[in-house]
């Protein structure tokens, strides 16, 4: 590898700044009071309360899983402040209303907290640390039914809602991670569309941690009601520290008969220097359950930053005829890890699901994709197809592949092939003989290895994401 | 095992007992007159001690549930009395002209043949370590995983006996060699064992073929070390025929020399539940390796297959086509790992693992896994699992076949892939013939 391969991946991170404003962050330490006081501060009802101090209980009795691939030092639970939100007045109906410094730093980051005419079409909810600042298009969308807002506000005004759906995909003892969460959630976005409404924009979450030694713990409730659809997209970046922080987000999607629910993530948490000081350690429970006949469930991520992504993105496939869908596209440059993969567990009859997963490491990375396709005996002819191909720049990074198959039914059927290649001197050669630098044709051939997982992606994100690949790994290539 | 698939931690199992009493009969083996194979026996009995018995919550294990055995109160095999009662006539591969049996895991000359061949060595460890015991203590539990794996540990514990095979520099031998192991007791515990030394340069067929003699349940408890010099080469087979309760659990671990050779066909028909771990490591340049395997299985057995390709140098080459035939209310398991250590560039590898489901309770885990830390490397997998084609079965029917002989015949082509590859022509038909047989009464 020359160094113009090198420097294709040593692009300073961009969105690595502090906001300086005033916040109200908790004391670190993790009890049942510090629950109490984030409920309380959330006036929070009853239930709610009751719901944190079981998936806390659960959590004590828990261990902290070591299964993955992923290497960390212990993270100190009480070392972690478990609200931080911006002093500030209550939630405003105006945008004007909002912190000019809040307002200036999402400008910075490109995300528009204006319901400005040229950026029309997507709807806005933004998360800074612990709470939501600001939804936008919420009028807009409550015209046909639509509700979309912050999960917080979501208990306060449609407590019927969150109850019902909360916790049924993901249940609060899930995992070590999701019980955390499911007692220490501070805000995330909830999305209701209500029967045969096709959502007339694309909505979006997006999320900032600003607070050094705060843990951001969001929690998303997607619900697709029959006949409904509705593509979400979720974005995040963090400043620099030299510290790690914490990032454990449940998400949970519910699409009943005939819905369509596609989600899409691109993923830029500040990923460590390139010594592997510092960033984010995204340990996530996504899950989807394709509760309806006819349902389909597609999640599409693209995973750049993080020091350590540890989350598994799944379908429930119980209704007929259902669908699953994840493309991914993970890279791990310098000393990122990555354990990412999904879950296919078809229980419905005729369910399908696709899985195409692209990983591409770097540096001193390693980058393991781990799935699992569980054909249940009642999933009569259900239908997997699997792709993961891995590329690897350098010779000091690491690809692994843990598919699990499990058929449980004869009239299935499932496919999986993997591959693992590089970026031959032969194809730079071909480049350059046609007058393409190095770092071009790396891009373009990167780019066209992902290119399945992009097309999936929706237009203003698929530019964005083909960007940050680029950057991330400009310079390590040549 | 690698640290990288990092098993699910289980507890520790109240089977521990159990492993005490497999031990129980030890003290009746005789000390052997070398103290080396005494201290690696003693050694053996420790690691046991300290080793518990796997259960589901371990990843290695975790398809295989292996409590069943744990339930046998089983002795070690004794010495039978009557080797001249064994009709091994019905085992016999013509081709092979030399013949070592083992009747419950000791050596029974009366049954045995071997044909002379310039200066290669196939006797039983007793006699072999006459004359070649340097050769022996540099080899014989030097590759099996004994110190890890409480099943070779076991094994090693009760080492008294077993195939030596020496293949001197340069030497071809041409005619294949035959070791039967033949399971003649009930609750008995046998520990077959065989290490196989192919000296630089030279190239050898081994076949390793067990089978039963009755129908009650037993625990074969094999193992096999393979090593390979420079340029050696090795045509590995290995014919699991045990009865349908027998327990079968088998771990063989080959080392592989610059530029050497390595071919294995595995195919697992008996046991109520069976394991196969092979680990193939190639220690030196250019190494290459195809591993085959083919699991029949149906009623309520379980074939485990776990197999390991550790490249640990550069310019290897590995090819693996695994296949599982499950009927009835069966289940396979494949578990198939290719490790690229850093620095081990130019590494062309491909596996492929499939499988095929006959009927509704049948089922299959299947886990091809790749370990890359090399940039510079081509390597790929891939799994399927599915039913016969309803197309290819149709055309059948078109041209005048039953609905049960299309069946029979596109599940036997299916199976005979892998049989196709065996190098021996007797054992090839044997094997067809059997495979016939079992897919026509499974359908």
């Amino acid at each position: 590898m020359s160094t113009a391969l090198q420097n294709l991946v040593n692009q300073p991170y961009r969105h690595g700044f502090v906001t300086a404003i005033e916040s109200d962050v908790a004391p670190k330490g993790l009890n049942e009071d510090t629950i109490r006081m984030i409920s309380g501060k959330k006036n929070e009802p009853k239930w709610l309360l009751d719901f944190r101090l079981d998936a806390y209980r659960r959590w004590l009795k828990m261990e902290e899983p070591t299964w993955s691939s992923v290497k960390y030092p212990k993270v100190d639970f009480q070392a972690i402040s478990y609200y931080s939100a911006p002093k500030s007045k209550p939630k405003l109906d105006s945008m004007d209303q909002v912190d000019p410094e809040l307002l200036r730093t999402y400008e910075k980051l490109g995300v528009p907290m204006h319901e400005r005419a040229t950026l029309a079409g997507v709807a806005v909810d933004v998360i800074f640390d612990s709470v939501s600042v600001a939804t936008t298009y919420k009028a807009k969308l409550a015209e046909v039914g639509i509700i979309f807002c912050s999960i917080s506000e979501a208990v306060q005004l449609h407590p019927e809602l969150v109850r019902k759906y909360l916790g049924t995909v993901v249940p609060v003892g899930d995992n070590f991670f999701a019980a955390l969460n499911s007692a220490v959630f501070t805000d995330g976005s909830f999305c209701f569309i209500p029967k045969g409404v096709k959502c007339p924009m694309d909505l979006s979450t997006y999320f900032r941690i600003n607070t050094q030694d705060s843990g951001q713990f969001e929690r998303t409730l997607i619900i697709a009601e029959e006949g409904a659809s509705v593509s979400y997209l979720e974005g995040c970046t963090a400043p620099k520290f030299d510290t790690n922080q914490l990032h454990a987000a449940v998400v949970e999607l519910v699409a009943l008969d005939r819905a369509d629910i596609k989600y899409s993530t691109v993923q830029n948490w500040y990923a460590g220097d390139e010594n592997g000081v510092g960033g984010i350690y995204n340990f996530v429970t996504k899950r989807g359950l394709c509760k309806g006949v006819d349902s389909r469930i597609s999640w599409t991520q693209v995973e750049t930053g993080s020091a350590i992504t540890w989350k598994y993105p799944s379908c429930i496939l119980q209704g007929e005829n259902s669908i699953g869908e994840f493309y991914s596209v993970a890279l791990t440059n310098n000393h990122q890890q990555a354990d990412t993969g999904t879950k296919m567990v078809h229980i419905g009859r005729n369910t399908r699901s696709t899985i195409i997963s692209k990983g591409i490491s770097a540096g001193h990375s390693n980058n393991s994709y781990r799935g699992l396709v569980r054909i249940t005996p009642k999933a009569e002819g259900a239908r997997n197809y699997s792709q993961c191909d891995s590329m690897l720049i350098g010779d000091q990074c690491g690809a692994n592949t843990f598919p699990y198959i499990q058929v449980k039914n004869h009239s299935a059927t499932v496919e999986h092939e993997a591959s693992t290649s590089k970026i031959g001197e032969d194809q730079l050669f071909y480049f350059a003989q046609r007058g393409v630098g190095t770092e071009e044709a790396v891009s373009m051939i990167i780019n066209g290895f992902c290119k399945t997982v992009f097309q999936q992606l929706p237009m203003e994100f698929a530019v964005e994401a083909t960007k940050l690949l680029g950057l991330k790994l400009e310079g390590s290539v040549g | 095992m690698s640290a990288q698939g990092s098993p699910v931690r289980g507890a520790t199992t109240p089977a521990a007992g159990y492993l005490e009493s497999l031990l129980a009969g030890r003290p009746r083996l005789p000390a052997s007159s070398m103290a080396w194979l005494n201290e690696l026996r003693a050694e053996a009995v420790d690691r046991v001690g300290a080793l518990t018995v796997p259960t589901i919550r371990d990843e290695e294990w975790r398809f295989t549930d292996i409590s069943p055995l744990t339930k046998l109160s089983l002795q070690p095999a004794t010495a039978p009395v009557r080797h001249e009662s064994i009709d091994v006539g019905r085992f016999a591969l013509d081709e092979a002209t030399t013949r070592i049996v083992f009747v419950d895991g000791v050596h029974a000359p009366e049954l045995s043949r071997v044909a002379p061949d310039h200066g290669v060595v196939v006797a039983n460890l007793p006699a072999a370590a006459m004359a070649h015991t340097a050769t022996i203590e540099r080899h014989l539990g030097c590759h099996a995983a004994f110190r890890s794996d409480v099943f070779a540990a076991l094994n090693t514990a009760f080492l008294q006996d077993g195939a030596i095979i020496i293949v001197p520099r340069g030497a071809i031998v041409a005619a294949p060699v035959h070791l039967l192991f033949i399971a003649t007791q009930a609750d008995a515990a046998s520990y077959p064992r065989c290490l196989l030394v192919a000296e630089t340069g030279s190239k050898v067929t081994v076949i390793e073929d067990f089978v039963a003699l009755q129908h009650d349940a037993y625990f074969t408890n094999a193992v096999t070390e393979m090593s390979l010099a420079d340029d050696a080469c090795v045509e590995h087979i290995r014919v699991q025929r045990d009865s349908g309760q027998a327990f079968h659990i088998a771990n063989c671990t080959v080392s592989l020399g610059r530029a050497s050779r390595y071919h294995s066909v595995s195919v697992a028909l008996g046991a109520r539940i069976s394991r196969y771990n092979l680990n193939v490591l190639q220690t030196a340049d250019g190494a290459q390796c195809t591993i085959d395997g083919l699991a029949l299985i149906g009623e309520r057995q379980l074939a485990d297959t776990h197999t390991s390709i550790d490249h640990a140098q550069p310019h290897g080459v590995s090819r693996q086509l695994h296949k599982c035939i499950v009927g009835g209310a069966a289940h396979g398991v494949f578990n198939g790992k290719i490790i690229v250590r850093p620095g081990a560039q130019h590494i062309d590898s491909s596996q492929s693992s499939r499988n095929l489901l006959l009927t509704a309770q049948a089922h299959v885990d299947t886990k091809p896994q790749l370990e890359i830390f090399a940039d510079d490397v081509k390597c790929a997998h891939g799994a399927t699992v599915g039913q016969l084609d309803s197309d290819a079965v149709f055309y059948l029917a078109s041209r005048g076949l039953s609905d049960a002989a299309a069946r029979n015949l596109l599940t036997y082509a299916f199976g005979a892939e892998v049989i196709d590859r065996i190098p021996v022509a007797v054992l090839r038909q044997q094997l067809e013939a059997i495979v016939l047989e079992q897919t026509a009464s499974r359908s």
